[in-house]
């Protein structure tokens, strides 16, 4: 079929990193006619979770991601504008950052390009954020998720800072905390009282979806933007 | 007759049999500095990291606190950065400093770029502090610190924007990483001269984990190289540490021409030692260990980094700031063989706030 056709090749091109094809299979499947919500989810967003697949099987590095994710937001950036906006188009919403006295975000950065391919709406703070500009962002935009990433053994400790402050601001009870980073562990995580661990970007996203009770269903219906 | 800490650190450098392990935090990346050392001696962060005096004084508290076998500057991954133009913030007492600003938006413009100099101001505040870490404890081996070629490239341009070229411009990228590569033998020359034993390459940047065991050889693994023949040309030694989870590129490790390879928590250092027995492997005490737990535990943790193998006993990355100095202490004594049921009779607390009050101020 020639619907399926295209999308795969939409899908094709992300994940082998072209971005100018990406864009052009775009353009060819909205003149096509395929809904535009289609195109994302059965288009871009598979050839990054296939991408993402191979990233957790470590045939994919960093920098494959990175390329991979660039190819989709090309493809995003010409599918967006024929989207007529509607509300609960996504799973939840997520606040990200790398906490104060970390500038390294690469790895924030892939969960949160995963999570927004996931269909997640993600504020990102960037990077060396302090514990209150993350509990201010929790509390304003009322999220579902907050993740916390550091990069350095120094600024682990940060991450319990905010925790502590989302307690204190009686705001604990209403969003779940995922933490990762290279030298944070599954027990280092539990240890600090946050809810999930994630080991790389692509089981963030799964252990993300976990705790927050989005079923495979759900999650394969939401996913626009 | 006793082996000075220098004799038995350079034994094992060169493969020669010793007594025991030495125990040793190399600074840099692999960070040393802790608040209660700061507090007990005076001399602190940021100051530290731009006066030499009080860089070399903190390093020496380190050790005389921490019973450390080695003195090491600087104390961060920011000096070559901001000699070859990045914006640093300094950071505080208890936060590392850090780069605000690449100094370059494109990775073709690198050219554009100064080089490292010895005049430098943080460069010359490094070589003074070796300086007088070599005139204040001859007997003891000098580290000097430098940032890996990857995590220097990437405190020069925004990261992400790095790794995408290595697969999009690997041309240019290359020739970026030769520049790099080249300044940093100048520094970690000019450390030597200043007389520095042992140079320690960290680049937590630069990981299989982040870019896979292809690029791995092909982009760290030469540059890496490259710099460890340069330090052994110039009568150095050097120490390479890498980050990470090393499984996808064990086999490439051994192509890594640097005697020791010094090794984070998350692997196994039985594992890593088998299956390259000509290194010595070094580390791997957990450096979250080593500031949540207590003394006996890290004992505990020391002792099996030592049964597995490993020839130089370290921490497994940067320690932070406020890691106290007894579970600094606790490592050390596990390679020499005093437990910490030893520090309990000489009735030391386990904060080791007591030692600090007989500790000569410097």
């Amino acid at each position: 079929m020639e619907f399926e056709g295209l999308l795969k090749a939409i899908a094709n091109s992300v994940l082998s990193m072209d971005e100018e094809a990406t864009a052009e299979r775009t353009q060819e499947a909205l003149a096509a006619g395929i809904d535009p919500l289609v195109i994302i989810n059965e288009g871009l967003v598979a050839g990054m979770n296939q991408a993402g697949k191979l990233f957790e099987e470590n045939e994919y590095f960093v920098p494959e991601l990175l390329l991979c994710s660039d190819a989709m937001y090309a493809g995003l950036s010409v599918v967006t504008p024929h989207i007529e906006r509607e509300e609960n188009l996504y799973l939840g919403s997520v606040v990200i950052g790398v906490v104060e006295g970390d500038t390294h975000d690469i790895g924030k950065n892939l969960v949160k390009v995963m999570l927004e391919a996931s269909g997640f709406s993600v504020h990102d703070l960037g990077r060396n954020v302090p514990a209150k500009a993350f509990v201010e962002k929790v509390r304003e935009v009322n999220a579902d998720l907050l993740c916390l990433s550091t990069l350095m053994t120094t600024t682990m400790g940060e991450m319990k800072k905010v925790i502590d402050l989302l307690e204190k601001e009686n705001l604990r009870g209403r969003v779940k905390v995922l933490v990762g980073g290279a030298p944070i562990s599954p027990s280092f995580a539990s240890s600090i009282g946050a809810d999930g661990y994630g080991e790389n970007a692509a089981r963030a996203v799964r252990v993300a979806k976990e705790m927050l009770g989005i079923t495979q269903a759900k999650a394969s219906q939401g996913g626009g933007r | 007759m006793t082996v000075s800490e220098k004799t038995r650190l350079i034994s094992v450098l060169e493969g020669r049999p010793v007594d025991r392990v030495p125990a040793i935090c190399p600074g840099g990346m692999m960070n040393m500095a802790v608040l209660e050392v700061m507090m007990a001696t005076g001399h602190r962060w940021p100051q530290a990291h731009i006066d030499p005096k009080e860089m070399a004084m903190l390093s020496l508290g380190v050790k005389h606190l921490g019973e450390i076998e080695n003195v090491g500057v600087p104390f961060c991954m920011t000096v070559e950065a901001e000699a070859l133009g990045a914006k640093v913030f300094l950071g505080t007492e208890s936060t590392e400093p850090r780069i605000v600003e690449y100094p370059l938006k494109r990775i073709e413009d690198w050219e554009n770029l100064p080089s490292i100099t010895e005049e430098h101001y943080r460069v010359s505040t490094v070589l003074e502090a070796v300086r007088i870490l070599k005139g204040s404890c001859p007997e003891t081996p000098v580290i000097g610190n430098i940032t890996g070629p990857i995590s220097l490239a990437t405190s020069l341009i925004e990261p992400m924007e790095f790794y995408k070229a290595l697969r999009r411009k690997p041309e240019i990228a290359l020739r970026f990483l030769d520049f790099v590569t080249d300044n940093l033998i100048f520094f970690a020359g000019a450390m030597l001269r200043a007389g520095a034993d042992v140079i320690n390459i960290a680049d937590p940047s630069g990981t299989g984990e982040i870019l896979g065991p292809r690029a791995f050889s092909e982009v760290v693994v030469p540059y890496i190289n490259k710099i460890t023949e340069a330090v052994e040309a110039s009568s150095g030694y050097a120490m390479v540490h890498i980050c990470g989870r090393l499984g996808p590129v064990l086999a490439e490790l051994s192509k890594l021409k640097s005697p020791v390879l010094s090794i984070d928590a998350v692997t196994s250092l039985r594992e890593v030692k088998e299956s390259l027995p000509g290194k010595v492997v070094m580390g791997n005490v957990s450096s979250y260990l080593l500031e949540k737990g207590t003394p006996e535990k890290v004992a505990v943790a020391a002792m099996t980094s030592i049964k597995q193998g490993a020839g130089i006993l370290a921490p497994a990355c940067g320690i932070g700031p406020r890691t106290p100095v007894a579970n600094i202490r606790a490592m050390v004594r596990a390679a020499k063989g005093e437990g910490p049921s030893e520090e309990k009779r000489q009735g030391k607390g386990r904060t080791g706030k007591e030692d600090f009050r007989q500790a000569p101020l410097w």
